[in-house]
């Protein structure tokens, strides 16, 4: 293989990673609030869908301040339903996900019956020819790339921050670790709950208008193909952390880049194997940190009482989360 | 009691509304007029024996799946992996029974083909079930997340299969398998339909899980999901607890494979799970894991899939995907009507905690319909548990 494959497959993988990273750092805060947001998949493709339609009246910029919208709108039905009327998450979240893969179909059907040529929309690509894109072999990765993916670095580094340095964050972990504690020092559980969620939901619909008005210009139906499930286990893989999801996303975006690069090339494997790769690598990822969180746990089960009772409860959300 | 009773019911006709409204809307916006649409539907399900037949047909796999699903969603063992198991039973059953009719020459009778389709198909399912139990169990890797993660696999594997091994040597135009030698496919129930015996099937499991659901195990599996200490000490541990729920549901799946295969194409194809891993499960939460209810939920859930075809033909503008989007609001509204079954806990719990904290109940839903009678069976099966 090439030096120019490697560059090339490299290069996209950044560009895959930005929707996951962006949605990630969504469901990131949803986690670390100790809630679960299995919508996900259904509000990127709603956003997906919405960013193209959006696109095509009002340019890409339109586009993914309509996913933004769609996604929040989702993520407030969602929260209304499992705050107020106390359904139970996982449910609601299998059916936002099921309801949004039908409605982004039913809706495309309807905007452009079959038969008709599908819209196309102008993409926001990577200019290209800034004075650093000009250096060999890194500057096509790095600085070619289109606006998007900076921004997706941008809100990475932003969200740690929120995380580390503010109020919110501060609350949205204590809510996540003990509610019943965050509630007695003066946090309002649901609130913040509430917050955590609509951000999950906005970025998600981001994530998935990114998928569309970011690269590929147009959309079909299941075009997300369960990258939502892909963000819940990236997320789950990196513990919540900023850091650790933009990692997971990494890997799954090169493999998925290195399967659509490289079956042009001399390896010959058959095609399936590089399109299962990306599952079968963050599958087995999974298994070691959850391994490596059980190990810890154990560990833990041996020190005083009142880690024991907190590590219990950390398992008990069936989530990878950090004390 | 009777204020949350009245409020279930004023849900449930709230839901029932929405559900309705929704539809009409999206007929509206599809510029079509809803009464044409339903009639369009109700033509769609009814107007002949074969469409009647078609929802029958429909309903098997998706009941299949749902009912075994029961004792998994009871103990709070969320698997949303249908989808890769009956994929890898329906293969499993496929290459089984071009094997053995290999081995008889060509003229295998059909009850050993239909047996070996059938065991076949539900050690494929149920192997494929073990895996994310096994991690579950061992390493406490989330169930929902593995099993998605392993459906995406099954479906390169089936990709793999269908394009090798199991490849048909006809020029086609999508993957496929060969066809099923002629004795190994079901025989029909109605003739004129493709109404096959698998419809039997889908009773004598519903029966058993009627029969089931009074048992002991199944009192259990209840006290699980929400104290699994408790059912500790009624002999629930959480490995038997997960590795048995998962591996009926897998066997479950692997055996709707083989049906999908010999009793409906005959052959098989790349779309052989076609969403109903995911229908199930909204299936038996609709039917609020009750077989009956989950019996009826299935045969509504397949009336509305072929009810859509109907009504995009007679409209002419609505999109037959107006069925899943239907099917969403109805899982939501389904959601939101278990909350209010006077479970004890969901009564009890503040919607920030956790309900399931104790121990890896991995968010054990609060769904069951226990109602009044949780308390005595909390209480008969620890009484039963202190005489054992």
């Amino acid at each position: 293989m090439s030096l120019d494959l490697w560059v090339a497959i490299l290069a996209g993988t950044l560009a895959l990673a930005a929707p996951l990273v962006l949605a990630g750092i969504g469901e990131g805060f949803v986690e670390r609030a100790g809630r679960i947001n299995l919508g996900i998949e259904g509000m990127m493709i709603m956003g997906a869908l919405s960013g193209v339609w959006a696109g095509s009246i009002g340019g890409p910029l339109l586009g993914l301040a309509a996913g933004i919208l769609v996604g929040l709108l989702l993520a407030i039905g969602m929260n209304l339903v499992v705050y107020r009327l106390h359904a139970n998450e996982i449910v609601v979240g299998l059916g936002v996900t099921m309801l949004g893969l039908g409605l982004s179909t039913f809706l495309f059907q309807l905007w452009i019956p079959s038969g008709t040529t599908n819209v196309t929309v102008q993409t926001i690509t990577g200019s290209g020819n800034g004075p650093l894109a000009g250096i060999p072999v890194i500057g096509p990765i790095l600085f070619g790339q289109s606006p998007l993916v900076y921004l997706a670095a941008v809100l990475l580094v932003a969200a740690w921050a929120v995380m580390r340095f503010t109020r919110f964050g501060l609350a949205v972990q204590a809510v996540g670790t003990d509610p019943a504690s965050a509630a007695l020092r003066g946090v309002r559980v649901q609130k913040v709950g509430a917050s955590a969620l609509l951000l999950g939901g906005a970025l998600a619909g981001l994530g998935g208008a990114v998928i569309t008005v970011g690269t590929i210009g147009s959309f079909t139906p299941d075009i997300t193909a369960g990258r939502g499930y892909i963000v819940l286990a990236v997320v789950i893989m990196g513990r919540s952390r900023p850091i650790g999801i933009a990692l997971g996303a990494l890997l799954f975006a090169f493999l998925q880049s290195f399967a659509l690069l490289s079956q042009s090339t001399s390896v010959t494997l058959p095609s399936e194997v590089y399109q299962s790769l990306p599952y079968l690598v963050t599958l087995i990822v999974l298994v070691i940190t959850s391994r490596s969180q059980m190990r810890r746990l154990f560990r833990a089960t041996r020190a005083p009482e009142a880690e024991n009772a907190q590590d219990a409860r950390d398992a008990g959300a069936g989530t990878a989360r950090t004390r | 009691m009777r204020t949350l009773d009245r409020r279930r019911w004023v849900l449930t006709a709230s839901v029932v509304l929405v559900v309705v409204a929704v539809a009409a809307l999206l007929i509206l916006v599809a510029g079509a007029d809803p009464l044409v649409g339903i009639r369009g539907l109700v033509e769609g399900i009814s107007s002949s024996p074969y469409r009647i037949g078609e929802v029958f047909v429909g309903a098997v796999p998706i009941g299949i799946v749902a009912l075994t699903l029961i004792p998994a969603l009871r103990a709070g063992v969320f698997s949303v992996g249908a989808e890769g198991q009956i994929v890898i039973g329906a293969i499993a059953a496929t290459g089984a029974i071009f094997a053995v009719d290999q081995l008889f020459g060509g003229a295998a009778p059909g009850p050993v083909l239909w047996i070996t389709g059938f065991v076949a198909g539900a050690v494929g399912g149920g192997v494929t079930a073990l895996i994310p139990a096994f991690l579950a169990v061992r390493w406490r890797v989330n169930e929902i997340l593995s099993t998605l993660l392993l459906n995406y696999l099954a479906a390169g594997f089936l990709g793999w299969t269908l394009r090798t091994w199991l490849a048909t040597g006809e020029q086609t135009a999508t993957p496929q398998s060969a066809h099923l030698p002629e004795a190994a496919s079901l025989p029909l129930l109605v003739p004129g339909t493709r109404a096959h015996w698998g419809v039997l099937l889908v009773l004598v499991i519903g029966a058993a899980l009627f029969v089931w659901r009074r048992s002991r195990s199944s009192a259990r599996l209840t006290v699980f999901a929400t104290r699994p200490k408790l059912a500790l000490r009624l002999g629930a541990t959480r490995t038997q607890v997960v590795y048995s729920t998962m591996l009926l549901s897998g066997v479950g799946a692997g055996v709707v494979g083989w049906i999908q295969v010999a009793g409906v194409n005959n052959r098989l194809l790349n779309s052989v799970s076609g969403g109903v891993g995911f229908s199930g499960i909204a299936v038996a939460l609709l039917g609020s894991l009750t077989p009956i209810g989950i019996i009826l939920a299935a045969l509504f859930f397949s009336a509305l899939t072929a009810g859509a075809v109907g009504m995009q033909s007679a409209t002419g503008t609505v999109p037959a995907s107006i069925a899943e989007v239907i099917k969403g609001v109805l899982l939501i509204g389904v959601a939101c009507i278990a909350a209010y079954q006077r479970h004890p806990l969901a009564a009890l719990a503040p919607a920030g905690a956790p309900t399931a904290a104790d121990d890896g109940g991995g968010g054990a839903p609060p769904l069951e319909p226990a109602g009044e009678a949780t308390a005595g069976t909390l209480v008969e099966a620890e009484h039963e548990g202190g005489r054992a």
